[in-house]
């Protein structure tokens, strides 16, 4: 993980094979007749480190992980999926120089200037795309983006803010209409978290007056932020990346799961340079067990973002390593 | 020929009680004798003791010039299998013989000539007027038949003691009489000697002496106007 | 209480008292013998049914743990197919995970077993089967090391092995270690199995590019047997497409037969405990008839009678059913600890079974116990309470009871019927049929053996010396009563007799077709456990090449599978020729030789014959190498080795057709002066040591009977339990003669015989009673020898033996049943002279 990397695109929108870890994020709002719908599209891609050269064809050089989840307040609690997978056999894999990450018959795919995904399920399935409207935001240091103290806890980070979705949802049932905005995240890292690091705390936020703001902050065992950072790109264009020191991340209301016995911070004050947001989940749990797959219970829902008590922006605010630490 | 001196019998158990005492009895050969007495005197014990079925505590039996107190169990059953014959009250014919074989069962048990055998029984079925019943079973037979059957069995090897206790007990008087007269004929018939135990004076009286048994002992029964 | 206060107390049970407790009191022998017969019938079929049933449970577990969540699983030869097909089957719509496995049970090193191993993907696991996950993620990505595996609870504990620790194992004829990486969760598997990811697996145990399993979950809404039709017509020959059920149905299949044999074994001894229950019963009753005939004339009724009588019957069933399921559990939890859930047959080695404990089937056969005890009093007492009192009363009015059961025409019947039966078919792969068989012949010789015996016995001369005289005399006068006793000898004997002849066929069989399918000196195989060892053509050379091995053949085996709801067979590759099939195979019938234009030939086993319904000169499609292909059934030989079907071909045609040079046993021949010890030597030598197993053909003939014997082992404990109960049976019908006839004993003693004699005349009565049930139990037992060996055995097994009649064990046997009829007579006899006979004459009736 070196600074001085330059982003190129569409290369660097595809699969990075020789990195440990990557994924591709899609986070966002929805209306279903003009009811409010939260949802959460993921690839994973991780390489298990090998300590041989196994010429079987099931041989796990990559393994690719999805996650889909739909927050929906009527429901009070996450519709989700997961799948892994090992590649091979192209029936799971990640594409090189675009967008294409699929397990089986869920996929995330880049074609032209838009995205579509596809999640199918007993439970859910979505069919959305996603158009361009910005262009990409570089995180950090010109896409490198620094999750520690030391330089090598870094990933590559480039954001897609205010993604135009439409598509179908259908959970139970007969698939329904729904527009919305999304955001879109890709990241990729060797080592992606510091030794003393537990978890993080994340917010990608679609402000209504079409900027876009990214904090996260990564909390070390005693719960304290031992790092953080931040981007917040203006309307015009303009581009403000935030030092570690300008992103704070206040606690205002704890929400304890009864299924994990967890404790999660849902409402934040969130201050990022000279600004200050009020963090409100759309409702308080969003708890996601990924135990089958990527071994891991988080938090991860949609929210407002407040300023006075109005809401500015429609976001997602992810929290992890409340269970137990983050093991990627 | 049968010789008692100074028999004596306890027996022990719940209530211990001395059965016979110092009982004296001489049988000679051809002599047909009654022992009366009532129930519980020790009459069946005393028969016993002579079959050498039990043996005394004190006293001797002398039997045909045998001590039997001074034989083995077998010796004694041989004893009794050759040279004496039994009738009881209740018949004991063996219900899945024939009358000719419950006849037969002494000539078998003494391993008699099979031809001889079968000419035996037959005189002895013919002799108790019941020729006609040797393949029949016993339970065919009414109550006095059976009983001449068992005379036949007890006689039918020529025993020199035939032991009687109380044989007309189950039978009507006419029977009875018939029975008894039946066993005397051939008791005297064979010229063996005759032993029968009763507590009827009728029985009694066709033997030629009558002794009863009290607690004191064997004496001759006084005679009673029957 | 005053005793004229307990007398009248005791007075309301008066008849209670003198129906149960009173013979109780009178004969405690008697009873505990009829209870005890009763028990050690209901034990045997109780524990026989637990074990089973507790194999089945564990056989279904097991499957369907396996199967974990899937709809359905596709299955191959253990060879394998393609792992391109799992490609194909992730991708057809209505499948919504397919999880692909590789299943082998892998030979242990250092110890004579194998361990089954699935090679599965772990990250499927989750939608498939959820119970393979191990509780601790980490343990996945441990998996992911081609050298790890993670054991069940069950075969770290019977490999005493714990994490971290190496598993020792061989493939081909290397040992290769693994390494424990964990444990499975507790109670995710009872099954002695270990796991690695596919992709070691299919290194490791060295077949890259092969599957043997794939399982599917499908989408919700797909119609199951359409589906699985469907697929069934893209799959290729010998791979097989079948639910869950089925795949637990194959593994209870498997044993199914083995399972109702043991089955009809418990039940068969369980009549044969009723059945003497019943004749001591009817003895003891019809000996008690006076006294009933007393009490019905001091005015109980018929039916209070009857009742009493049944009750007592039952009294005695309670105790004996109950007593009976006590000690059937306990036989069946030590059994299961002892030998093992198939009884040590085998038959399912890597099934560890907990007792598992059905309370209906032990209420069944509680009931059972019960029932028979009830009937066996039933029939009697009817008879006892119909009988007018005023004959009852007479001594010697038992025969006239029985004189009235017209058996024979239907005893004659029953015969025909079951005669006629023996030549019905299997019903659902099971000898149903032969079985109702045997029971109808068995009741039916139980039926006409009044008859029988009155004529036998009418036929008897009298002897003129006493004993025998009166012995026989008294039988001759009773054949229906004596008929009884003869009929339980009948019908253990004849189980015995039948039993023996069976299996000393079978031994017989087995040893001949060992001496003709051991030709060489010396036999050498790569581990004889498992199913990943083998030689390769190099080694093969090497071996060929040993000095002192003249010549040296090498067999290739492998499994088909043919039908899916059957294991698979085995194809065996060696030197079979057409022209000198012969002398390799031990054929049934005439060898068919195919002409040139005709497919090339193979030879099935009696049991792929009959699976398969193959005969001489069909023509079969077999799922050999990659392009199914046709063959010519040549011929059907007999096969004892191979339950599940055996095929056997030309192995030069076998490696044309496949290219597979890999084979796994080897016939050696030594040159003329070389020692068996030497040649063995000189091969350890040439070949890794470990892996290897060489044998003399002795040994093999060794091992082969000794599994033989074992195998049967549990058929001889279960025999021997009949041989008992039928003992038991025996000495209690003559015990309860015996008390019943003191007061006939006490006249005989003043008539003038001795002890010795009575006894003499006792032992007479029960050594010709004894010698006629075993004469007809000999005749009766080679009749159901037959239909065992001809029907139940060719129907359960589908393999043939030819008869041999074990003449000095049969002599044996009936020596022994005789002298202990005899003995029980005997002692029977001097048990009830040991009170004062004498004065039993004395008593009234």
């Amino acid at each position: 993980m070196v600074p001085g990397y330059r982003l190129r695109f569409p290369h660097d929108e595809g699969s990075h094979p020789d990195f440990r870890l990557e994924w591709w994020y899609v986070t966002g709002w929805l209306n279903e007749a003009s009811k409010p719908l939260g949802f959460q599209i993921t690839f994973f891609r991780a390489r298990p480190e090998l300590n041989h050269d196994n010429p079987s064809a099931f041989t796990p050089r990559q393994i690719m992980i999805a996650h889909a989840a739909l927050s929906d307040p009527f429901r009070g609690r996450l519709i989700h999926a997961q799948r892994a997978a090992r590649q091979g056999f192209g029936l799971a894999g990640a594409d090189r120089g675009r967008t294409g990450a699929w397990i089986y018959d869920w996929r995330l795919e880049q074609a032209g200037d838009s995205y579509h995904a596809r999640i199918t399920g007993r439970q859910l399935s979505m069919e959305l795309g996603f158009a361009v409207t910005q262009p990409p935001l570089n995180q950090g240091q010109e896409g490198y983006s620094r999750k520690g103290p030391a330089p090598e806890h870094a990933s590559y980070y480039y954001s897609l803010p205010h993604l135009k979705v439409s598509g179908t949802i259908a959970r139970d049932g007969a698939p329904k209409a729904v527009t919305g905005s999304a955001w879109l995240d890709h990241e990729w890292s060797s080592s992606y978290m510091a030794e003393q690091a537990v978890g993080w705390d994340w917010i990608g936020i679609n402000l209504a007056d079409g900027g876009a703001l990214m904090a996260f902050r990564m909390r070390d065992q005693q719960g304290g932020s031992f790092w953080a950072g931040g981007a917040l790109r203006h309307p015009d264009g303009r581009l403000k990346v935030f030092l570690p020191d300008e992103v704070r991340f206040v606690p205002r209301r704890e929400w304890r799961s009864a299924r994990t016995g967890t404790t999660y911070p849902v409402s934040f004050l969130v201050r990022a340079g000279d600004r200050e947001f009020a963090i409100e989940p759309l409702f308080d749990d969003q708890e996601h067990d990924t135990r089958a797959s990527t071994g891991t219970i988080y938090w991860e829902g949609a929210v407002r973002a407040l300023r006075d008590g109005k809401a500015v922006g429609l976001g997602y605010l992810e929290l992890t390593g409340y269970w137990r630490r983050v093991e990627l | 020929m049968l010789s008692i001196r100074g028999l004596s019998k306890s027996f022990g158990g719940a209530r211990p009680r001395e059965v016979l005492r110092d009982i004296s009895l001489d049988v000679q050969r051809g002599e047909y004798l009654a022992i009366m007495g009532e129930s519980g005197v020790g009459k069946s014990t005393l028969l016993n003791l002579i079959a050498g079925l039990d043996l005394p505590d004190s006293g001797t039996i002398v039997f045909n010039g045998a001590e039997l107190t001074a034989l083995g169990d077998t010796a004694r059953t041989v004893l009794r299998r050759n040279r004496m014959g039994f009738v009881f009250q209740a018949f004991h014919l063996l219900p899945h013989l024939t009358v000719a074989q419950n006849v037969a069962l002494p000539l078998f048990l003494n391993s008699a000539d099979t031809a001889q055998a079968s000419e035996r029984v037959a005189a002895m079925l013919a002799a108790i007027r019941l020729a006609g019943a040797a393949d029949a079973y016993p339970r065919e037979l009414a109550g006095g038949e059976m009983q001449r059957v068992a005379i036949a069995r007890a006689l039918v090897h020529r025993p020199l003691l035939l032991l009687a206790d109380e044989p007309t007990g189950n039978l009507d008087p006419e029977t009875a009489a018939q029975v008894l007269a039946l066993l005397r004929e051939q008791v005297k018939g064979e010229s063996g000697a005759g032993i029968l135990v009763t507590h009827s004076a009728l029985a009694a009286a066709t033997a030629d002496r009558v002794l009863t048994l009290t607690a004191d002992g064997l004496r001759p029964a006084k005679k009673e106007k029957l | 209480m005053t005793a004229f206060a307990r007398a009248f107390a005791t007075g309301r049970w008066l008849p209670l008292y003198a129906l149960v407790v009173g013979p109780f009191r009178e004969n405690p022998g008697r009873t505990v013998l009829a209870i005890a017969a009763i028990a050690l019938g209901v034990a045997l079929g109780v524990a026989v049914h637990l074990v089973n049933s507790s194999a089945l449970n564990e056989f279904e577990l097991a499957a369907r743990h396996l199967a974990g969540e899937a709809d359905l699983v596709v299955r191959g030869p253990r060879a394998g197919f393609d792992e391109a097909l799992y490609a194909r089957l992730s991708r057809l719509p209505q499948v919504e995970a397919a999880n692909p496995a590789l299943e082998l049970d892998v030979p242990l090193a250092g110890r004579q077993d194998s361990l089954k191993i699935i090679g599965f993907d772990p990250l499927r696991a989750a939608q498939v089967q959820p119970a393979l996950l191990p509780e601790r993620r980490g343990l996945v990505s441990d998996l992911f090391d081609a050298d790890a595996i993670l054991l069940s609870p069950a075969a770290t504990e019977w490999l005493g092995l714990k994490p971290g620790d190496e598993l020792r194992i061989h493939v081909g004829t290397r040992t290769l270690a693994l390494n424990v990486a964990g444990v499975l969760p507790q109670g995710a598997y009872r099954q002695r199995i270990g796991v690695m990811d596919i992709a070691s697996a299919q290194w490791r145990l060295e077949r890259l590019g092969r599957l043997n399993r794939i399982d599917l979950r499908l989408n919700s809404g797909t119609d199951l047997e359409a589906f699985r039709r469907a697929l069934q017509a893209m799959l290729p020959l010998g791979v097989h497409a079948a639910t869950p059920e089925t795949e637990g149905e194959r593994g209870a299949n498997l044993t199914r037969a083995y399972r109702l044999n043991l089955d009809m074994l418990a039940l068969i001894a369980l009549f044969t405990g009723a059945f003497l229950v019943f004749s001591s019963q009817v003895l003891a009753l019809l000996r008690r008839r006076t006294q009933f005939a007393l009490l019905r004339t001091i005015g109980v009724t018929r039916g209070a009678l009857a009742a009493q009588l049944v009750a007592e019957g039952a009294v005695i069933g309670v105790a004996g059913g109950a007593l009976g399921v006590l000690l059937g559990y306990a036989l069946a939890y030590y059994a299961l600890s002892l030998v093992g859930a198939d009884l040590g047959a085998g038959y399912f080695r890597s099934i560890a079974a907990s007792l598992h404990a059905e309370p209906q089937a032990l209420a069944l056969f509680f009931a059972l116990g019960v029932l028979y005890a009830v009937l066996g009093a039933a029939a009697p007492a009817w008879e006892a309470a119909r009988r007018a009192p005023a004959p009852a009363l007479r001594a010697g009015d038992e025969e006239e009871g029985l004189r009235n059961l017209r058996t024979l025409s239907w005893g004659i019947a029953a015969i025909a019927a079951g005669l006629l039966l023996a030549l019905a078919p299997a019903i659902n792969d099971l000898p149903i049929a032969g079985y109702v068989s045997i029971a109808l012949i068995l009741l039916g010789a139980v039926l006409v053996m009044p008859r029988l015996a009155e004529a036998c016995l009418d036929r008897l001369p009298l002897p003129s010396r006493a004993p025998a005289a009166i012995a026989i005399a008294q039988l001759k006068a009773t054949p229906r009563q004596a008929a009884i006793s003869v009929a339980a000898i009948v019908i253990s004997v004849s189980l015995m007799v039948s039993m023996l002849i069976m299996v000393s066929s079978f031994r017989t069989s087995l040893e001949a077709w060992l001496e003709r399918m051991l030709p060489a000196d010396l036999y050498l195989r790569a581990a004889r456990f498992g199913e990943t060892a083998f030689l390769t053509p190099e080694e093969q050379a090497r071996i060929a090449a040993t000095p002192g091995v003249e010549r040296a053949e090498f067999i290739r085996s492998q499994n088909l599978l043919l039908a899916p709801e059957r294991p698979p067979v085995t194809l065996l590759a060696g030197p079979v020729e057409a022209g000198t099939v012969e002398k390799l195979l031990p054929l049934t019938g005439p060898s068919y030789v195919p002409r040139a234009n005709e497919p090339p030939p193979v030879w099935v086993s009696e049991v792929a014959a009959d699976f398969y319904r193959l005969r001489t000169g069909d023509r079969v499609r077999l799922p050999i190498g990659d392009t199914p292909l046709l063959y010519t059934v040549a011929g059907i030989w007999r096969d004892y080795a191979r339950q599940n079907g055996a095929i056997a071909m030309n192995r030069g045609l076998y490696v044309q057709i496949t290219g597979d040079r890999l084979v796994n046993d080897t016939a050696l021949w030594l040159a003329k002066g070389t020692s068996l010890a030497d040649a063995q030597r000189a091969l350890r030598g040439r070949l890794p040591e470990a892996a290897i197993e060489i044998a003399t053909t002795r040994e093999v003939r060794e091992i082969s009977l000794k599994i033989f014997d074992r195998t049967f082992a549990i058929t001889y404990a279960l025999e021997i339990a009949a041989v008992l109960i039928g003992l038991f049976g025996v000495s209690v019908s003559f015990s309860a003669q015996a008390l019943a006839r003191r007061r006939e004993f006490g006249v005989l003693r003043h008539i003038g015989m001795t002890r010795l004699e009575i006894g003499a005349m006792l032992g007479c009565e029960g050594a010709l009673l004894a010698a006629l049930g075993t004469a007809f139990g000999l005749a009766v037992g080679w009749v159901v020898s037959l239909i065992l060996i001809h029907v139940v055995n060719r129907q359960s097994f589908h393999w043939s033996m030819e008869m041999q009649i074990p003449w000095l064990p049969l002599a044996g046997l009936a020596a022994i049943i005789v002298a202990a009829a005899v003995a029980t007579a005997v002692c029977s006899g001097r048990a009830a002279m040991r009170e004062d006979v004498i004065r039993a004459v004395r008593e009234d009736w």
